[in-house]
């Protein structure tokens, strides 16, 4: 079974945003970028299912700027077999990415498509249940187990209330929510064998997709910064000041 | 001379620093200071799955076959979380040493055995007690033992992490390994002390940003004083500085001659100088609180200053500089000319 992959190109989770001066977006100039946290669980979970014999081959593919094969990179360096990068410099919405990736799921047809469940630059948490709905394949989002059994995969999915346990037939689209599995770290040896896989190069006109945007930004701001607290002599006006806020 | 590192070697680094990162906090440092163990084994485990153990080894011992340049920018990032465990000494200096002594020693084939070594530059062995086998020196032979062949005495450093050792030994207790070359050791291990001045130098000036970026006096951020801007702009220009001397230096040590021996001698004097320099500076940016032990910038000022006076000290670098300034020819044409070529 082929396993695919998506992973995108994010400002590093240990960097702090900052937004532009003209409150067009966030300033990306001079910021470590790395692999979506969400998408690396993805790569991880793809590989311990080949590792346990589940899945022959891991196909890891990335929509985004030339610099987006880094990203790949590191993910054959973890351990995917072969990557696919569609470039483009603009930027692309959920749907968009969607469109791609159900054309290369019709070429590549995976029997699992492992994603993660938003990235955390823009946090649409969309992509997932948008290509489950373009290829009419069932989905597990939001998984914090996920096991293959036969032509079915069960997904325990992290939901509101606890967790729900979903069977879907293959082919199917899973969703990685943060406690799935812990990555590992690219072994040397996995870097070095890395530069010599596969990465093919295609853009979105390749796969007829338009990935002219939908939607408009009007304005990204910092938010609100927090006020501080107020100190209480007692319960009793605590009591109070919580009723004079109107919290309780 | 091109100092621009591969996809490789990059990315090399950036697994160094997300497993430091990681596994290297300052809860991690607190901890290990408080129950006094030597090493965490969840972090050096994930060091030797990662291959940093295997860096230097000749691929015929099972190693990577990689090159003094690569496993400089590992201990740059080890320097970074100032690593407790002896990782630049042990794979960066001992192992390719007793490879090349030994190739088919048992302590090689497993990648999370240490090796510690005894050079004569050196009063004190590091970690030893925990080591597979330790290197012995006498007069210019090498020797080796194991721990419970030789009598360990522990001695105090500066740094809290850095545990050291007297070793009393008998050589006829000690397998006899032959002449080798004792200063291509002392070279490797001045450069990565150079590469992980870079890091500890880096992590000072990172401490002391962040801190000037949240400290608040006369109702502004202590960061947009012009006192506090040059103190760290002047360490980061040091570090800027020594940068690439060091990867001159990395990618020069395998000429072994003179003037590869002074480009180390060079990285080592100025990295070093400049981790102590952004230490210094880091800890008068954090104030009174800058010299508590809360504050952990006290770990990298006492990690640079045992590091300066380890594997040569500033004297002796300095006097390797001047032999080569000495005896061979020197402006600016001559900078990156060997002395085979004014042979």
């Amino acid at each position: 079974m082929k396993i695919l992959v998506p992973v995108k190109r994010v400002i590093d989770y240990n960097v702090k945003p900052r937004v532009k001066a003209d409150g067009t977006g966030v300033d990306l100039a001079n910021v470590k970028m790395s692999m979506n946290p969400f998408d690396e669980i993805a790569v991880e979970e793809a590989i311990r299912l080949k590792e346990k014999g589940v899945a022959t081959e891991i196909v890891a593919v990335s929509v985004g700027p030339a610099k987006a094969q880094e990203t790949l990179r590191t993910a054959l360096a973890m351990g995917a077999d072969r990557a696919i990068l569609v470039q483009t410099d603009d930027e692309v919405e959920p749907l968009a990415v969607a469109k791609i990736l159900k054309a290369i799921a019709d070429e590549e047809t995976p029997g699992l498509v492992i994603l993660g469940k938003q990235a955390i630059d823009d946090d649409s948490n969309q992509t997932g249940q948008m290509l489950a709905a373009l290829t009419g394949r069932p989905q597990g989002t939001f998984a914090s187990e996920v096991t293959v059994d036969g032509d079915s995969v069960t997904v325990k999915r992290e939901v509101d209330g606890g967790l729900e346990t979903v069977k879907l037939t293959m082919p199917a689209i899973v969703t990685t929510d943060l406690r799935l599995n812990e990555p590992r770290y690219a072994s040397l040896p996995n870097i070095m064998k890395a530069k010599s896989k596969p990465l093919a190069n295609k853009t979105p006109a390749d796969y007829g997709v338009d990935i002219a945007p939908r939607l408009k930004t009007l304005k990204v701001s910092e938010p609100p910064v927090r006020q501080a607290g107020v100190k209480v002599p007692d319960v009793d006006t605590l009591v109070a000041k919580i009723k004079e806020l109107g919290i309780a | 001379m091109d100092f621009t590192l591969n996809d490789e070697q990059r990315m090399f680094a950036e697994t160094a620093q997300t497993l430091f990162a990681d596994t290297c906090t300052p809860d991690h440092w607190r901890k290990q200071m408080e129950t006094g163990e030597a090493r965490d084994d969840a972090r050096w485990q994930a060091i030797v799955e990662t291959g940093f153990t295997l860096l230097l080894l000749p691929e015929a011992v099972g190693g990577l076959g990689l090159t003094e340049l690569d496993f400089a920018l590992i201990a740059e990032q080890a320097g970074y979380v100032a690593l407790p465990e002896p990782l630049v000494e042990s794979a960066g200096v001992a192992a390719p040493m007793l490879a090349s002594l030994a190739p088919d020693h048992e302590a090689l084939s497993d990648p999370s055995a240490t090796i510690a070594i005894q050079h004569p530059s050196n009063p004190f062995v590091l970690d030893a007690d925990l080591a597979a086998a330790i290197l012995l020196h006498k007069d210019g032979e090498a020797y080796l033992a194991t721990p419970d062949q030789v009598t360990l005495t522990r001695e105090q450093s500066i740094d809290p992490f850095r545990r050291l050792f007297r070793v009393d030994w008998d050589p006829a207790k000690a397998t006899a390994l032959g002449k080798v070359d004792w200063d291509l050791a002392l070279d490797r291990a001045a450069l990565f002390c150079a590469a992980q001045g870079l890091g500890l130098a880096q992590r000072a000036v990172d401490m002391a940003v962040s801190y000037a970026q949240e400290r608040q006096q006369f109702g502004k951020a202590i960061g947009t004083y012009q006192a506090v801007k040059h103190h760290l702009a002047s360490a980061q220009v040091a570090i800027e500085f020594a940068r690439p001397v060091v990867v001159a230096a990395a990618a020069d040590i395998g000429n072994c001659d003179v003037q590869a021996r002074a480009r180390v001698s060079h990285a080592k004097l100025v990295a070093l100088e400049a981790a102590e320099k952004a230490a210094r500076a880091s800890i008068q940016v954090h104030g009174a609180m800058g010299y508590s032990w809360e504050v952990d910038v006290h770990l990298f000022l006492k990690r640079a200053l045992a590091l300066t006076q380890n594997w040569g000290t500033p004297n002796f670098h300095r006097s390797r500089i001047a032999t080569r300034m000495f005896t061979q020819p020197t402006g600016p044409d001559q900078t990156f000319a060997r002395e085979t070529e004014n042979a």
